[in-house]
Parts: C-alpha cells; structure tokens; sequence
C-alpha cells in the first residue's frame, strides 16, 4: 500500500463526510461495480427464485440474506482502484470465488445481522484478521464512527425499501394507459396461487435490481468510513506530507552525507562495508518488488543495444517469424506465407518491381515533358529560346486589323484618296499599312502588348533610316491625330503617301 | 490513473484570489435531517390540530390553512431566515447556500422546497436519492433546478493541546500545508498510539538530523516554533 498512490485525497474528515467520499467513490467506478454486482448476484437471484418458485417470500429472503457473500466483490473493486489498480468486470468477476474463502460462514450466519457490517467488513476482508486479533482490532476501530456506521446500515435499509417501492411505482406508472389492468390493492392483497406468484417474484426482481444500485455504493461508503477511521488513528495524511517532505529535502541530504562521508572515509571504510553488505533494514513489498524491477532491467538480465541504420524489407520476415514462432498464426495464412517465398512468386515480384520502377520512370518523364518550357526557362543556363517563331502573328494591335487581308493593296494611293475627306481613316490606314508590313515582312515579333514607341524601339533594331524616320513621322502623326485630334498639315499628307510608295512599293516590286 | 483525486471539497474561488473550500453533504445526514424535520412537523402539527379539531368546521379550515403553511412554507421561512438551516439541518449541522457560497435568498428557497415534490416522485424521494446518490456535490432536483448546495456547517474547533517542548526554529523553510503537517502532528498526538508517533517522526529525522528516538521531541520543538508565542 503506498499513500501517495491514492485515487482519493486522504486527510481526517467527519464520519458523515467520510461515507460522502465514499459516494463519491462508488460514483468513480459506477458501471464497473454496477456490471460486476449484477453479474454475480442476479443469476443467483434467478436460480433462487427458481428453487423457490412456490415461496417467493423465502427466495427474497434468502438473496438478502446472502448479500454479505456479494458484498466482498465490490470492497475488492473498490480497495484495489483506492490505489489506481483499477480492475476490469472480468478479473473482478473472476476474483470473487477466491473472496469468498475466507470467514464467509461467520460473515453470513452471526455477523450477517451486525448494524456496522459494512464498515468492519474491511478488517476480515482486506486486514485477513480473524479470531481475538480481529475483536482487538474491532475495538480500536468502533471506539469512533461506530455510530455512523448503524446509521449508514438503518439509513440503507430505509433507502433500500424506498427505492424498491419507487422502482415498483415508476413501473406501474410506466404501464401503457391501453393495457392498464384492472389492478386494486385489495385485489392484490387478496390475490393468491399461481396468479400473484409472478407478481411477487416480479417485486422481487425490482429488489434485486435496487440492490445493483444501492449496495455497491453501501459498500464503499462502509469502507470509506473505515479508511478515514484509520486515517484518524495512523495519521495518514501526516505521513503522506512527511514523506514529500523527507523526498523534498532528501535532494539535499546525499550531498551532506557524501561530503561527512569523504572525510570519514579513510577511518571507517571497514565497519561501512560491513553495513553495506548486510541489509540495514527490512524493506517493503512494493519497494522490493521495485528494486527487483530495475536490477531485471539492467544488464546481465538485460542488454540493451541501440543501432541505427537503413534496411529494407527485414522487418517483415521478422514480425512474421515471430509471429510464426509465437504459434499465433492459423495454419492457412502460414501456408499463404510459404506460397509467397516460392520462386514463381519471385517471378512475379521481380516483374511486379520491374513494372512499377518503370512506372516511377515514365511518371518523371511525363513530368519533365510536361514542364519543360518551365524548366528551360527556369532552370536551364541557355536561357530561353526564341519563341517568337511559335508566336502566332497578331491579326490586332492596339485596336487596329493589321491582317494583310484587311488592307487595300496600294495603301498610298488609297490613303491619298480618303485624305480630303476622312483624314482619319487614311492616317489610320498608313499605320496599320506599317504594322502590317513590320509584322508580315519584316517579321518584328509585335504583340498586342507592344505600344508604340516600344514598336518604334524595336524598329530600331532593324538598322534601316529610312523605315526608322519613316515610321517616327507615321507615329507621330498619328498619335497627334489619334490622341490629340490635330490633324497633320497637308504637306505631311503626301509627304507620308510619297515616302510609303517609296519605302514600300519599291521593296514590292524588288 | 485519473488527473485529480476525489474529495469531497468544492472550492470556490472569490474575485478577491481566496479559496473557500466548502463541503457539500451527502443523502444520508440529508435524509436525517429531513427525517427530523418532518417529525418536528409532525408533533407541530399534532399539538395545533388537536385543539382546532375540537372547534368544528371552523377548526377544520384553520387546519387546512395550518397544513398548507407547514407543509409549503416552513421549509422556506427556515431556510431564508435561519441562515440555510431548518431545524433538521441545524442539528445535523449542515446549511443551504446559494452555488456560489452566497446565502440563500427567497427565490431560490422557493424553487428548491417545490421541486420537492419532483424529487418525491414516484414513491418517497425516489429521485431525489438517485440525484444525491450520482451527482457529484450531492444535489438533488430541487438544488439543480435552483442552484443551490447542502453543506456542513464550519464548526468552531477547540483549542488544540500541543506538548511543551522549546521551540526550534528549521534551517530550510516549509511550505504551508508542511507546516499544517507538523502541527497536526503535535495537536493529534493525543490520539496516536506512542509507536505511531515514533514511527511518524522518525520519517523526517534524517533531514532534522537529530537520531530517530529524538525526532517527536524536534518535531514538537518546531511546532510550537511555528506557532508562536501564545
């Protein structure tokens, strides 16, 4: 038993406060005790009602009567979770036999009737007092919370025939009103032979099934009030707090003892090996099995190696190995498993591995097709390559049809017609003459992007004056027309249709 | 292992930083309580209705008016006026507050003395024991519904005995509930048997450094060191 394990807190608190804890304790671990009091006592309640078809009265009986045997499972439950031990229903239920061993004759014929059952009921069960050591004990024990104790069993039993005539109440309430029975107290009062045999074994069902509820939580409450009777008499919570305390300041005790020890070395080192050697003092259960623990973990019991490196595949014969050396697997799955050593699943495996390598292949191929514009561009140190070849050529820039089909084939003689009249039209019919031309003879990579002075700019590049001054009066113009509204002088008019027919047609004609 | 041990305690916290631990009771000093009041009732109610008996259908009104006040309002006359106590609870020393650990006003008195009637159904408290038995600060139908607590009352505590002893001073400081330890050891000794005061002690002579025979004493010697003069 360690204190510091408790699930609850331990310090001295009032009898009633005591059996509250315990309420609460029976609340922690409701189902579990709930499932495992019903599993134990309900099929017994059903044999007894068997046995005693025609006496339904000494059947209910006889299952109170027995209520100490049941009784001792959930104080197991409850001491063992006290230190976090928690059991499931199943080792609980399987415990109960071996609980029963001890005193359950006295327990069930001259205790059965005792008032402070339940808070004694720890000493025989979890103490294994017996005989004059358990009177002693008994005595040290009741001299408090004694009278809490029959309070505890005057008050359950009160409870106890509240809640069944409750169950039986709700019940009846819960009858549908289309399949209510003419039922009157008097009736059933009256009522005798086989017809009130079911209903009284029915009301005993419901007892059987309060006590599912209630005496679990009877139980704890009766062993609250006895851990706190000897928290009172051992001074528990003392002990806890001196113990964190010793713990607290032990982090500086080994230091003065080292030092007291270094220099006492020399003179002592005889009478202390003799100390070492024989053990100074008994040493708990827990603490021994702990030590034995720590000297199991290490070497020569236990050799632990850590290595660090890269395989593949080993693990999986080795969990099957040793699954198959643990006889854990059926005999089917382990023929399955020779199957896949055999060497025409070999075959299939190195085409299986073939396969997906060059699925892994083919997937980066795609890739790096897919992307290799990208990757040129990005990654590659050439740089990009000319795309203006793939450029399809624009049919529009800026607004303008600049296709060669849009345009009349002596652009300057019907430039010069539609200058009197749409000065507009012919300006714009020159410049979109030009681009057409830049675009389809001289192959100038234009986009609809391109403003123009960045056309101008790259007309630059083709290192031909006359186009170039050309091209800079044209824009000019037809900026000033085209942004400003101002219409070139008439010079400027067939100054432009000159210097077209001579840029142009004479270029055409070569 | 769960995170926070059970207690029964039910700590408030005041915007002020101050814990208040309170102590909520269970169904059985509960059902004492209640079990004494109804008897308390009872005789009442015999001793006044046995003089109106005799005063014919004028006695039988009165009496009715009697009962409806007994049965609705003695409960919340008590409660509000007495502190949370009822003449039950006084005895068994317990109290009703508010959730909050303020004291318990008309409103929730009211709500929690008529929802009685729904913890008494179907037969004899039958929900109102369930919901005691399972919630986890004891409430019933009626203290959920109106937001209260049944808790024991804090009873003035008697002057603790501590052995003479010269008081001594610790070259490494205690925390608080360590201090609280080491009094209680000396308050308790009284009711310890000489081997377990001994073996209690010897505990923490080591970092006392004085042999485990003299550690009570030292421990006594400190006690009375944190107490003070007095």
């Amino acid at each position: 038993m360690r204190l510091s394990d408790a699930s609850v807190v331990i310090r001295p608190r009032t009898p009633w406060e005591a059996m509250d804890l315990g309420v609460l304790m029976a609340r922690e671990h409701r189902l579990l005790l709930m499932a495992s009091w019903a599993i134990v006592s309900l099929p017994l309640f059903i044999l007894l009602s068997a046995v005693f078809w025609k006496y339904p009265s000494t059947a209910v009986l006889v299952f109170w009567w027995l209520k100490p045997a049941f009784d001792r499972l959930p104080l197991y439950i409850l001491s063992k979770s006290l230190f976090g031990e928690t059991p499931s229903v199943k080792q609980a239920v399987r415990q109960w036999p071996r609980l029963l061993k001890g005193q359950l004759l006295s327990s069930l014929i001259w205790r059965r009737l005792s008032l402070s059952r339940s808070f004694v009921m720890p000493v025989s069960q979890l103490e294994g007092l017996d005989g004059d050591a358990r009177q002693k004990r008994l005595g040290v024990l009741l001299q408090r919370n004694g009278g809490a104790a029959r309070w505890l069993t005057l008050l359950g039993m009160c409870l106890e025939i509240t809640l069944w005539f409750g169950a039986m109440a709700l019940f009846y309430l819960l009858i549908p009103q289309q399949i209510e029975l003419d039922w009157d107290w008097q009736r059933l009062a009256q009522a005798s032979g086989s017809q009130a045999l079911w209903l009284e074994h029915m009301s005993n069902a419901f007892y059987a099934l309060i006590l599912v509820f209630w005496e679990p939580i009877y139980v704890a409450c009766g062993f609250s009030l006895y851990l706190n009777r000897r928290t009172v008499l051992e001074a528990w919570d003392l002990e806890l707090v001196f113990r964190r305390l010793r713990d607290r300041l032990g982090s500086v005790a080994p230091l003065l003892l080292l030092v007291a020890g270094l220099m006492l070395a020399p003179f002592f080192s005889q009478s202390s090996m003799a100390a070492d050697a024989s053990p100074s003092k008994p040493v708990s259960t827990q603490a021994a099995s702990q030590s034995i623990k720590t000297l199991l973990e290490k070497p020569p019991f236990k050799n632990p190696e850590t290595v660090t490196r890269y395989r593949f595949g080993e693990e999986k014969t080795a969990v099957k190995n040793q699954a198959r050396g643990d006889g854990k697997l059926p005999a089917w799955l382990e023929a399955l498993l020779d199957n896949f050593n055999s060497s025409s699943f070999k075959h299939l495996a190195r085409g299986l591995e073939v396969l997906l390598w060059s699925l892994l292949a083919g997937g980066v191929a795609l890739l790096v097709w897919r992307y290799r514009d990208w990757l040129r561009t990005f990654v590659s140190r050439r740089g990009p390559l000319n795309l203006d070849t793939d450029l399809p050529v624009p049919t529009q820039l800026f607004g303008l049809a600049v296709g060669a089909e849009t345009l009349p084939d002596d652009i300057a003689s019907a430039a010069a017609q539609l200058w009197p009249t749409q000065p507009r039209e012919a300006l714009g019919l020159l410049y979109r003459g030009l681009l057409s031309r830049l675009l389809h003879d001289f192959n100038l990579p234009l986009t609809n992007a391109d403003t123009e002075g960045q056309v101008l700019e790259r007309i630059e590049h083709l290192q031909q004056p006359d186009l170039l001054s050309f091209s800079n009066d044209l824009t000019r113009h037809w900026q000033n027309l085209a942004y400003g509204h101002r219409l070139p002088p008439a010079f400027a008019q067939q100054q432009l249709c000159r210097d077209w027919r001579s840029l142009f047609n004479a270029g055409a004609t070569q | 292992m769960q995170s926070a041990p059970l207690d029964t305690r039910y700590q408030i916290e005041t915007p002020e930083g101050i814990d208040l631990p309170l102590r909520p009771a269970g169904l059985l000093p509960r059902a004492l309580a209640f079990a004494f009041d109804l008897g308390v009732r009872g005789l009442a109610m015999g001793i006044l209705l046995v003089p109106l008996a005799l005063l014919g259908n004028i006695g039988i009104g009165l009496g009715s008016l009697l009962l409806f006040l007994v049965s609705w309002w003695y409960m919340v006359l008590f409660e509000v006026l007495n502190q949370g106590c009822s003449p039950g609870k006084q005895v068994m020393g317990l109290r009703v507050v508010q959730d909050d650990g303020t004291p318990i006003g008309w409103s929730a008195s009211l709500i929690r003395n008529l929802l009685r009637f729904v913890d008494m159904l179907p037969f004899g408290y039958f929900f109102g024991a369930v919901s005691c038995l399972q919630h986890p600060h004891f409430k019933r139908l009626g203290d959920l519904a109106a937001g209260t607590l049944v808790i024991y009352r804090q009873q003035p505590a008697a002057r603790p005995k501590i052995p003479q002893a010269a008081p001594l001073g610790l070259p490494f400081t205690l925390e608080l509930n360590e201090q609280r330890a080491i009094l209680g050891f000396a308050e308790r000794q009284g009711e310890l048997s000489a081997e377990r005061v001994h073996e209690l002690a010897s505990i923490l002579a080591m970092p006392l450094q004085v042999p485990a025979a003299r550690a009570a004493e030292q421990l006594n010697g400190v006690a009375r060191g944190l107490l003070g003069p007095t």
